[in-house]
């Protein structure tokens, strides 16, 4: 096998690992007690959480006029985090679906981990429109379209209830697809294990998998189905979740450009957060020979990528406001750039557009502890850039006479706290009790799995 | 074996051969031995019965457990229904509002014989259907959890009774001896009231009564008599006026009956029924209401305001305008002096434009009035009289509804002797008469300390004060609306007050205290009613001539609220030649003016929520008040907004937030007063400052003081606002209200050359969908911003009306004040020189409304009609509408206001009787806005339906409507073509705000046209 031949493509997974040693590196986690380290980890990430749960309570109990939210300012941290964390969860679906579709093979030694933060981060995302609502306890059930003694229906003009389809179609076919993709590996675990209780566990969530060839055929069918279902999903989700922006009137969120911006900028923050993670998972758990550094510097430039759309973007929208000639749709985009928030702007545009610029020279996309630190600047940027659409709009919009400053309380904090929390937490039980890495598919790509000319 | 219809049945060969045996096994119920172990004494002595009637209960429980029903009482129809009370349909009761001395003739709505708003008497000329905003809020008075409930001593609650012996053998004991009674009282307009005192006195002949009032018009009634020798101040027909020149004056904020004031005042600028409007000038040091509504506007310190009338009488004098025979030779000499050009050069004012208003004065004679504010010193008002006079002002003056003068307040010198003799022992006791005059005396007089020496000390009052801290003896008193009263305020206009409710709490009317005290104790619930009605027989019925009987004109004068007692012409006095020379020097340092508030006047409305949360009409400060200061002075002194600053007036200190004013003349503080009460109730405790220590008390009507020395303290105080201060000269934010067309103005001139000026800047709007048809009635609102002021009336009213919390300075400084009507307040212009613009704000139900489309559930959504809905119960509170809505006018409730407003203090079985029953109260977590009224909508449309008429949307009124004194705003029926609002509508005035957006807003705006200077267009 040359190296010069062009055809052939870099294997994905170093080493050429055997097939059973995959088995069990990848399972080690499983069968292994977790250690001091973990737990230290566990009882911070459960502390943010009871943090958020305590000033959550707080809210219940004495109504959300314990955060900053003023008026103008309906809209505040809580919808500028359900829109991160929706974000967030871009990358997963982009990584196991679209790039499924298009044969990516690197991504098999991440789609796991990606569609599990996927869920987790729709999961923390999706408390969050409830909780915003003045009343929490009839939101959860008036934005539904249940048939209902008074003949009330939901009003389908309205973006918000677009979002609640989006979000819970989006976090079903998410869900579905990542279990379909661990029905083999649950087989895999179910034969594996020792343990009475696992075995009973895997038997019931490896739904009769006996890796027989008919059952690989389904699979295989039904996994390229669901990723094509997947595919619109992950441009629609965002889409929609830009259109409770897009469709208000407000200058500063009524804007065409919002369906793509958003999606782009979601898949940007979703691949900055699981680089991250996925840094941290590869190291602890020695897996750097499957999430190689290749596929890390390939996440990288997807990084770039979307960084330079979303900088297009802010541009773009810079140029809209000017060329459509109309006054305050000028003004609010001036007043964002150099007004009372100015200070939030800057930190999302350098954040979004000039760090992540950084990537363009391979060292750095390939050192880990820089890409590291750009990464966690790329989400620190996409926050703001929700605050920034959301709160600088809102509080000087039409009439000078009821602008006003938005200002977050430490419940704010506290919440936004306790989704990182929950976030973490639910990554944290997913390393012990899961296989992070696709036992199955990652077989499939390495070296020599597969028949292929270079073999012959 | 048995028998069964004839047949006979067995169930084995040994029954059917009767074996004995079977039949001895037959008579025992259970088989040998099974019973063996059965026995009762070891069993459970739970019955079968009681098991079932247990088991029974409890699926009861269980049942009704998951039901949040709870017994709230029984509710009953009337057995008896009392006469002319009908549930569901509101009574209304003429009464009258006491406010400082001036009687307003006031109805009072009640619902089921519980009051629940307090409106203007429409049958009244003076209040014409109007009343203040102290009045519309006093309501809440009545309802105020810390009234005060039992008479107390000492803090200990006592008995009537036992008031009643104690203090009479007192007071007997104090006359016998010769010690003085001190009778404290505010001024006294009631001639019943007077009469009673006079018994009083009669009985204790060593009572001594003290007239007191912090903030009075003594300046005015004393030039008048000088001038005219007479006591009868006339009212002016400002409707009448052309040029009107206000110096240092508030007229149609603070100032006399300004609530008559604002309603004359905007006849004279109906432009949209007429071709011309009236002019106002100001010259002022503060910015008050009146300046940002004048037309020209000049800043003055009110020490040079004399100088200003000698400078225009010597202006006149130059053109012979001027008769030389009214002036004495000193006058004349000091006229002289003057220059009018020299004037304007020493106090930086524009030369022509004190010219224009000069020739203004000269050509509309007897249409030209000037009005000097009420802290001006007399010398001043002497010379303004006399300004008027030559001016043919008399024209003006209406002497048939004119002032009476109560009486004059007593002198410092006699309040000097009272603590004198106090603080010797020689005053038994001292009787406060529904009077505070620990805060309205200023403290260097030492009248608190004094009390100390004086043994029996007495408070009549309805709430706690600064006085009733330091007294023995605290009787309660009725509120208002539980009181009997006559009134005489206004020239031959006696006003009857009746009380809409019986006592709330073992309280005694005032008047009644006094009788009790010359009856030994003898009176009851009814005295002083039959009291007043006896006097009323004798002093009013039985002198006027009357053709009906007393009981028929005594409820007839009930029922209208008002009595006219005589119909005298009047004419006008002729002037006295009297000297107003005034040794008139501005000393250097800061000029300090303190003047009262616009709501809660000197302190007296203090504890009332709605009125502190009301913006104030300038600066929209709310829950407190401070030291307004002028841009370019701040910016010398390095002071921004919320520095503390230290005033020093002759050794008086004073720390107080520092706001900067646009508009303010330089080197000068304007702070308002009834701040920083002390024992004053849980609302008015500790809010703002109290600057009563600043005054003088041996200069009792002093409220502009000189050389002040003003420094920063370092620290800052926050004040909040209901609006933002941008500053006026960030390029970037500046005048975007006239930019973006929220407020459009013209000038007269403009206005006269072209009429339809403002068609330029209408947006041309088309829509790609095919809009609604309302085919009925379709509502609209109009206001026209000529005729408003921005006095805030309108919003009080909407509180009362629509039960909208009161939120506190916590939660308006975030932004969460909930009030459903605003009125936002612009400055262009330099911040020197700032030309203000005010704009009522509300929902304005857009036909496309853009909250409607955004709200998930549909708890927002259009009627028929034209309103923009919004339902309480569906609305989950996502916010999304008041996001969407471009005039920000959606309010939220992010707590349930009433339980968070001062740990529930609104929350309590007596406040909620406030609440109109036919809005919903709403609770935390929804979204509330304006509904035009809706229920008064539905009211006339159920009354048409009763009586079998169509409904064409005639006779509704908005609460904002009703309460405008300018009469401004106008609701109706924009399909009726014959409806003002559709007039209005069609007006070349009328614009929409954010008329772009293509939302089809149906609140209209009228521009407002200036009557300014045309040489300066």
């Amino acid at each position: 096998m040359s190296n010069n031949e062009f055809t052939q493509e870099l294997s994905v997974i170093e080493g050429k690992p055997s097939l059973r040693s995959l088995d069990e590196i990848i399972s080690k986690p499983l069968d292994t007690k977790p250690d001091k380290k973990y737990y230290i980890a566990l009882g911070v990430t459960l502390t943010m959480l009871t943090i958020g749960a305590v000033a959550l309570a707080y809210s219940f109990y004495y109504g959300i006029g314990l955060w900053g939210n003023n008026n103008p300012v309906g809209w505040a941290w809580p919808i500028v985090n359900f829109v991160f964390w929706i974000g967030i969860g871009h990358a997963g679906t982009l990584i196991s679906a679209i790039l499924f579709l298009f044969r990516q093979k690197w991504r098999t030694g991440i789609a796991r981990f990606a569609e599990g933060m996927t869920i987790f981060a729709v999961i923390t995302a999706m408390i969050f429109p409830i909780i915003h609502t003045g009343r929490p306890w009839v939101a959860a059930v008036y934005l539904l379209p249940y048939p209902s003694q008074h003949s009330l229906w939901v009003n389908f003009y309205s973006p918000l209830l677009w979002d609640v389809f989006a979000v819970s179609t989006y976090f079903t076919v998410s869900f579905t697809f990542w279990y379909v993709g661990l029905i083999p590996d649950f087989a895999s675990l179910r034969d594996r294990t020792k343990s009475k209780v696992k075995k009973i566990i895997y038997s019931i969530t490896s739904l009769g998998w006996r890796h027989s060839n008919r059952h690989w055929r389904h699979y295989e069918m039904v996994y390229l189905i669901l990723a094509g279902l997947a595919t619109p999903l992950v441009l629609s989700v965002h889409t929609v979740v830009s259109f409770d922006f897009a469709v208000a009137q407000l200058p500063g969120w009524h804007s065409t450009i919002f369906p793509p911006y958003f999606v782009a900028g979601a898949v940007f923050s979703g691949f900055a957060m699981v680089q991250n993670v996925l840094i941290f998972i590869r190291k602890i758990f020695n897996y750097e020979h499957i999430i190689t550094l290749d596929t890390l510097e390939k996440m990288n430039k997807i990084i770039l990528l979307t960084g330079s759309m979303v900088g297009y973007a802010y541009t773009m929208e810079f140029f809209i406001a000017w060329y459509s000639g109309v006054p305050t749709e000028m003004f609010t985009f001036v007043n964002r750039a150099f007004g009372d928030y100015s200070w939030a702007y800057w930190i999302m545009f350098s954040c979004n557009v000039f760090i992540p610029q950084l990537f363009w020279f391979k060292k750095i996309r390939r050192t880990i502890p820089i890409m590291f630190v750009i990464a966690v600047f790329v989400n620190v940027g996409m926050w703001f850039e929700r605050f920034v659409i959301t709160v600088t709009s809102l509080s000087r919009d039409f009439l000078p006479s009821s602008w006003a400053y938005f200002k977050p309380t430490i419940v704010d904090g506290a919440l936004l706290l306790g989704s990182f929390g929950l976030f973490f937490t639910l990554v944290l039980l997913f390393t012990k009790s899961l296989p992070v890495i696709s036992i199955a598919e990652v077989k499939g790509v390495v070296d020599g799995s597969q028949p292929s000319h270079g073999e012959h | 074996m048995s028998e069964f219809n004839g047949k006979n049945i067995w169930k084995s060969l040994r029954e059917y051969q009767n074996d004995p045996e079977l039949l001895k096994e037959k008579i025992s119920e259970f088989k040998e031995g099974v019973t063996d172990e059965f026995d009762t004494k070891n069993m459970n002595s739970f019955s079968r019965r009681k098991f079932l009637a247990i088991l029974a209960a409890s699926s009861a429980y269980a049942a009704t457990a998951c039901t949040d029903y709870r017994d709230k009482g029984e509710i009953v129809p009337y057995v008896d229904r009392p006469e002319n009370v009908l549930p569901g349909k509101p009574n209304y009761y003429a009464s009258t509002f006491v406010d400082n001395g001036e009687a307003h003739s006031i109805l009072v709505k009640t619902r089921e014989g519980r009051p629940i708003k307090i409106e203007g008497n429409d049958a009244d000329p003076i209040s014409a259907g109007k009343v203040s905003s102290r009045g519309q809020a006093s309501i809440l008075n009545l309802y105020d959890p810390e009234r005060l409930k039992d008479p107390t001593l000492e803090g200990k609650k006592i008995t009537w009774s036992k008031v009643d012996t104690d203090l009479i053998s007192k007071l007997t004991k104090y006359s016998n001896e010769g010690k003085e009674i001190a009778f404290v009282t505010n001024p006294v307009t009631s001639p019943t009231t007077k009469k009673v005192i006079s018994q009083f006195k009669k009985k204790y002949p060593t009572t001594k009564t003290y007239t007191i009032k912090l903030i009075n018009n003594e300046n005015r009634k004393l030039a008048w008599n000088k001038s005219f020798s007479s006591d009868l101040l006339p009212l002016i027909r400002w409707d009448k006026a052309k040029v009107i020149v206000a110096l240092e004056s508030d007229f149609l904020g603070k100032e006399g009956d300004n609530i008559e004031n604002v309603k004359l005042y905007t006849k004279s600028r109906d432009i949209v029924n007429g071709e011309s409007i009236s002019r106002l000038y100001a010259f002022e040091a503060g910015m008050t209401l009146t300046g940002m509504n004048a037309d020209i506007r000049f800043r003055l310190k009110p020490q040079q305001q004399h100088n200003l009338v000698l400078s225009i009488l010597n202006k006149l004098l130059e053109k012979g305008k001027l008769p030389e025979n009214l002036l004495t030779g000193e006058t004349l000499t000091q006229i002289k002096k003057n220059n009018l050009s020299k004037f304007a050069a020493d106090n930086g004012l524009n030369d022509k434009k004190l010219e224009i208003l000069v020739k203004d004065l000269i050509d509309n004679k007897g249409k030209a009035v000037v009005y000097a504010g009420d802290y001006l010193p007399v010398e001043t008002h002497l010379a303004v009289n006399l300004l008027n006079e030559v001016l043919g002002a008399s024209s003006l003056y209406d002497y048939s509804l004119g002032f009476v003068n109560n009486g004059n307040l007593t002198s410092v010198d006699e309040i000097n002797d009272l603590i004198k003799n106090m603080n010797n022992g020689n005053v038994g006791a001292v009787i406060h008469f529904d009077s505070n005059p620990v805060y309205e005396l200023a403290s260097n007089l030492g009248y608190a300390d004094a009390l100390k020496n004086v043994e029996t000390t007495i408070t009549l009052s309805e709430v706690n004060n600064e006085t009733t801290k330091l007294t023995k003896y605290i009787l309660p008193l009725n509120d208002n609306l539980e009181s009997w009263g006559d009134y005489l305020v206004r020239n031959g206009n006696l006003n009857l007050q009746q009380p809409v409710i019986s006592e709330l709490f073992d309280t005694r009317q005032k008047e009644t205290i006094l009788l009790s005290w010359l009856n030994n104790g003898k009176v009851d619930n009814d005295t002083y009613h039959k009291y007043l009605m006896n006097s009323f027989k004798e002093d009013v019925y039985s002198k006027g001539n009357f053709a009906s009987d007393f009981k028929t004109f005594w409820f007839t004068a009930l029922h209208d609220g008002a009595v006219k007692t005589s119909n005298k012409k009047i004419s006008h006095p002729k002037l006295n030649k009297v000297d107003f020379a005034l040794a008139n020097k501005v000393g250097s340092g800061f000029t300090l003016i303190l003047q009262d508030n616009y709501f809660i006047g000197h302190g007296q409305y203090a504890n009332n929520g709605w009125l502190q949360e009301l913006p104030h009409p300038v600066s929209k400060v709310t829950w407190d008040n401070y030291a307004a200061i002028a841009p370019k002075t701040a910016e010398q002194l390095k002071i921004s907004d919320n520095d503390v600053l230290k005033i020093n007036v002759d050794g008086r200190e004073v720390s107080i937030a520092a706001l900067i004013q646009p508009g303010m003349t330089e080197n000068t503080l304007v702070i308002e007063l009834g701040y920083g009460r002390d024992n004053a109730g849980t609302v008015a405790d500790g809010v703002g400052t109290n600057v009563n220590l600043l005054l003088d008390g041996n200069n009792p009507n002093k409220f502009v003081f000189d050389n002040v020395s003003v420094s920063k303290t370092g620290t800052t105080y926050k004040l909040v606002s209901t609006q933002e201060h941008h500053s006026l000269n960030d390029e970037f934010v500046k005048d975007l209200h006239l930019k973006r067309h929220i407020i459009q103005e013209g000038t007269l001139e403009e206005y006269s050359k072209n009429p339809k000026f403002l068609e330029e800047n209408k947006a041309e709007v088309f829509s790609i969908t095919n809009n609604y048809e309302y085919k009925d009635v379709k509502w609209a609102m109009t206001i026209d911003l000529n005729k408003c002021l921005g006095c805030s009336e309108c919003i009080t009213s909407c509180n009362v009306e629509n039960n909208v919390p009161v939120v506190g300075k916590d939660q308006v400084e975030v932004g969460r004040e909930m009030q459903w009507l605003r009125i936002d307040r612009y400055y262009s212009g330099t911040p020197e020189e700032p030309i203000v613009s005010t704009q009522p704000m509300l929902c304005s139900h857009c036909d496309n409304a853009p909250c409607e489309n955004v709200c998930p559930v549909n708890a927002t959504n259009h009627s028929p009609d034209g309103l923009n809905q919004m339902v309480y119960n569906r609305c989950v509170g996502t916010r999304y509408c008041a996001n969407n809505c471009p005039y920000k006018v959606r309010r939220f409730n992010f707590f349930n206001f009433r339980d968070h407003f001062r740990d529930q203090y609104y929350q309590n079985d007596l406040t909620e009787l406030v609440n109109n029953p036919e809005v919903t109260v709403r609770s935390r977590g929804v979204i509330e806005k304006c509904t035009f009224c809706v229920q008064n909508i539905m009211e006339a449309r159920e009354d048409a339906i009763r009586e079998g008429k169509e409904f064409d949307g005639s006779g509704v009124t908005t609460s904002c409507q009703s309460a405008c004194p300018a009469n401004a705003i106008e609701f109706g029926n924009s399909n009726d073509s014959e409806a003002i609002v559709s007039k209005h509508r069609e007006h070349n005035l009328s614009y929409h705000v954010l008329e772009e957006l293509g939302i089809i807003p149906n609140v209209t705006y009228l521009a407002k046209i200036r009557n300014t200077h045309s040489e300066d267009v």
